[in-house]
């Protein structure tokens, strides 16, 4: 009987010693990950990166990333416009008016589904969409591209953090002569702006964090402009091509852009962390 | 059977016991009653120190089972827990079969032996009114019963271990009252071999079931007596005022 | 009061609207990819399509079943690797990760998700990739190396660390924080009462863990499983650099391989006529297969049971 004790909690003792160790395991890649993009990224990083357009290799230690910066800003900050909005409202549709119709479960898979398809699918058919029709590469279908991944995200926190609202909160200010759009704007939005601030953050993160569904829209572009409408550079993409260049200068500037885009997005990500902490229901 | 000796108990800082003692006399349902927070469920979770699984708790004092301090930092929680059995509050079956369910506590204790097995099992369920029941689908989820046999599927896998005391945290409460019924009958049978200490909301039950009652307010105990006297002639006036009704 | 109700139906109006851009979008991809991969399915029949292995420029001759096994043979060796070690990690979060450190070693798990696939693919290239052809490559290759038959699909027979099993460990590594935080919802799900009754029969932590915790959420666990297998299929930026876009029969773990994002990242921008059709038929394929991913993995999570 104890030997059997002394025996299972033996077994105890090692399962769970695995499973820390399997934690472990993803707390060391994560800092492997986040200490080498540091480190090659510090090396590379000068005013002249955000100063700069790239160079040929050889010319100037390669040049910086500074249309890439403009591009990538502009193109993240017009899919934003498009598409925050739209997924507010959409998933307000769904946790409001349309809380107990059917379609608003369809819509809810169809967002899902979009959601959860590769990105790359999406950048293969907003070129077929906006690129091939019109004569080639621009920064317009790289941001109609990134608002596509920022809708069905945003719907989907919005719809379920409105949802946690509880129902007697509406029933309460619907009683005493407000209408339904009333509560909405002045009750139901604030007391969730916190939950809805964390889908937005997260959802921009992701946006400006991707790279395939930008290569066959906006593609590259080593001019700077300001215009969206001719191919436009982007950290991401500038990231994917120089890596795989045999010139050492170049791959110098895709880790320094690396650094650039990691601190950007896990301070996103951080943010968005805080939001949900502050959250009331 | 178990001498609870200046018990006290704390959650972080707050101090749930006060200086519990108290004697669970050998084969006796002893009920714990009280107003809800009064500590009646801390007290029967330090039977089993249930409490050591979450942080920041702290006993003081002892509590003598068979001769030992089961407080004691050298007692094995888990031998101590096949002795001392807990039923929940609401049934708690495990996602396997019935018969898997009865036989998971043998099988922590390496009885592999199928024939050893179908035996206890089959006894366990016997005494837990609910073999006639379910003799026909052993293999069955148990996820399957109703509530009433689902709580009395867990008493019977609490049985099969052949505990000597048995814990029950309010196990009626979220029965049906003919549930409730089986399971009450169930208890009083039960004592003829095992201890039990049962928390409970009801006082009707206390009164129809329990041989010994122990009234708790505000983490301290009132009053501890053979039950018929706690309900007919109470000692203490805060009592007499909960057993009529007047508070709690 | 009249014009406060017209606000409120032209807000209900508006809202109706955003909620059906999503459904315009979705359905959008699905006549766009049909339509644009419609010449190539004609040209060589669907089946004959999804079976050819040929990729020939020259003749124009293009079939999927390279990229496809690619994609299916990367997606479920790191699956292999990433769910013990997700499931591992869950375990340690909901049951063992003392309190004071656990948001903190959640936060690091979850920011993992967070790192954008190129980044995943630029270290993966410059150093995972010459760190496991160094230390790991060998290591299997001389255990496992030497066996008969399946023993040459360990040999290294490339340098550079360019092959599918260099891609294969990026894979499970972005997939290790999904499938962990899925699971660790599951877990958290399981009822306090329940593990209490496991624990109040004298189970050890373990037992309690492997017994009535896991199979518990035994659905949800294989739900999120599934769900990780679709973004291992859809994943394009990290597996485009690592797997190497080769198009040749696959003699080991070791050599590059072909993955329908591999090679859709590589070709697309250079393929016309026939060769661009014959790519919009691969993403249809891939959408095809992420859609019954998402359907079954939704299914399981919820509890249902499969019919």
């Amino acid at each position: 009987m104890t030997k059997n004790v002394r025996k299972r909690r033996i077994k105890n003792l090692l399962a769970l010693s695995l499973c820390s160790l399997c934690a472990l395991f993803g707390l060391t890649i994560l800092g492997w990950i986040l200490f080498d993009v540091a480190v090659e990224g510090w090396k590379a990083l000068s005013p002249k990166l955000f100063l700069k357009d790239p160079a040929p290799p050889g010319v100037m230690g390669g040049g910086g990333l500074k249309s890439a910066f403009l591009g990538q800003g502009l193109m993240t900050l017009t899919a934003a416009v498009m598409g925050i909005p739209i997924g507010i409202l959409g998933g307000t549709f769904l946790a409001e008016y349309g809380r107990n119709l059917k379609v608003s479960a369809i819509v809810a898979n169809l967002s899902d589904l979009a959601a959860s398809t590769p990105s790359i699918v999406i950048g293969a058919f907003v070129h077929a969409l906006l690129v091939a029709p019109f004569g080639g590469f621009s920064g317009w279908a790289g941001s109609v591209a990134l608002a596509i991944i920022i809708i069905p995200l945003v719907l989907r926190t919005t719809d379920e953090t409105l949802r946690l609202v509880p129902w007697n909160l509406r029933e309460a200010a619907l009683s005493l002569g407000a209408s339904y759009h009333q509560v909405i704007w002045s009750i139901i939005y604030r007391s969730s702006l916190s939950g809805l601030l964390t889908g937005v953050v997260l959802a921009l993160a992701r946006a400006a964090g991707e790279t395939a569904p930008l290569l066959f829209t906006s593609f590259n572009n080593n001019s700077f402009n300001w215009s969206l409408s001719s191919p436009t550079a982007s950290l991401t993409v500038s990231i994917y091509q120089y890596a795989a260049s045999p010139y050492e200068s170049w791959i110098k500037l895709a880790w320094a852009a690396a650094l650039v885009v990691t601190v950007l997005n896990l301070g996103l990500n951080l943010t968005a962390r805080l939001f949900l902490k502050s959250r009331k229901y | 059977m178990i001498e609870v000796e200046d018990l006290c108990f704390y959650y972080n800082s707050k101090n749930a016991l006060k200086n519990v003692t108290l004697s669970v006399k050998e084969n006796c349902l002893t009920a714990l009653i009280g107003p809800s927070g009064c500590g009646k469920t801390t007290l029967l979770r330090c039977f089993n120190r249930m409490h050591d699984l979450y942080p920041n708790n702290r006993y003081e004092g002892r509590i003598v089972f068979e001769g030992r301090d089961i407080l004691d930092k050298s007692i094995d929680v888990i031998t101590l827990r096949s002795s001392v059995g807990m039923v929940f509050q609401k049934p708690t079956p495990f996602p396997m079969s019935v018969f898997d369910n009865v036989a998971y506590g043998l099988r922590l204790k390496k009885i592999n032996n199928h024939n050893v097995l179908k035996e206890k099992v089959e006894r366990a369920l016997t005494r837990a009114a609910l073999w006639e029941e379910v003799k026909d689908r052993l293999k069955e989820s148990a996820l399957g019963l109703s509530g009433g046999q689902q709580q009395r599927l867990v008493i019977a896998r609490t049985l099969a271990v052949e505990p000597k005391v048995i814990l029950f945290d309010e196990s009626t409460s979220a029965l049906d009252p003919i549930s409730t019924q089986k399971i009450e009958q169930l208890m009083v049978e039960l004592k003829n071999d095992v201890t039990i200490v049962a928390v409970t909301h009801n006082l009707q039950q206390a009164a129809r079931v329990s041989d010994y009652t122990a009234l708790m307010y505000l983490g301290s105990l009132i009053e501890y007596d053979e039950t018929a006297n706690i309900f007919s002639k109470p000692k203490h006036k805060l009592t007499e005022e909960y057993v009529t009704g007047r508070f709690g | 009061m009249t014009s406060s109700k017209y606000k409120n139906l032209i807000f209900l109006l508006l809202t109706a609207l955003a909620s059906l851009v999503i459904v315009v979008v979705v359905i959008l991809i699905a006549i766009t990819l049909i339509k644009e991969s419609y010449p190539a399915l004609v040209r060589y029949g669907p089946l004959k399509f999804l079976f050819s292995r040929q990729w020939d420029y020259s003749k124009e001759i293009y079939g999927a079943l390279r990229p496809l096994a690619g994609t299916v043979l990367s997606s479920f060796l790191a699956l292999a690797a990433a769910w013990p070690l997700s499931i591992g990690a869950a375990i340690f979060l909901t049951e063992l990760c003392p309190r004071r450190i656990k948001s903190v070693v959640a936060s690091g798990l979850e920011l993992l998700a967070a790192i954008p696939s190129v980044i995943y693919g630029l270290w993966g290239l410059m150093v995972m990739a010459p760190f496991l052809e160094k230390y790991v490559q060998p290591a299997i290759e001389f255990v496992l190396g030497d066996l008969p038959i399946i023993g040459s699909f360990f040999q290294s027979r490339s340098a550079g660390g360019v092959n599918l099993f260099s891609a294969s460990c990026v894979l499970s590594l972005m997939i290790l924080p999904f499938i962990t935080s899925l699971a660790r919802e599951a877990f958290d799900k399981t009822p306090p009462e329940l593990k209490e009754s496991a624990q109040a029969l004298g189970a050890t932590k373990w037992e309690t863990v492997y017994d009535v915790v896991i199979p518990n959420s035994r659905s949800a666990l294989a739900g999120a499983v599934v769900m990780a297998l679709g973004r291992a299929l859809g994943e394009t930026m990290a597996v485009a650099y690592l797997i190497g876009n080769r198009h040749a029969s696959l003699d080991s773990i070791f050599s590059p391989y072909a993955t329908i994002t591999s090679v859709m990242a590589n070709e697309f921008n250079e393929a016309e006529g026939i060769r661009m059709s014959t790519l919009f038929a691969l993403a249809l394929v891939l959408m095809l297969s992420n859609s019954v991913i998402l359907i079954i993995s939704k299914r399981l999570i919820a509890g249902r049971r499969i019919a």
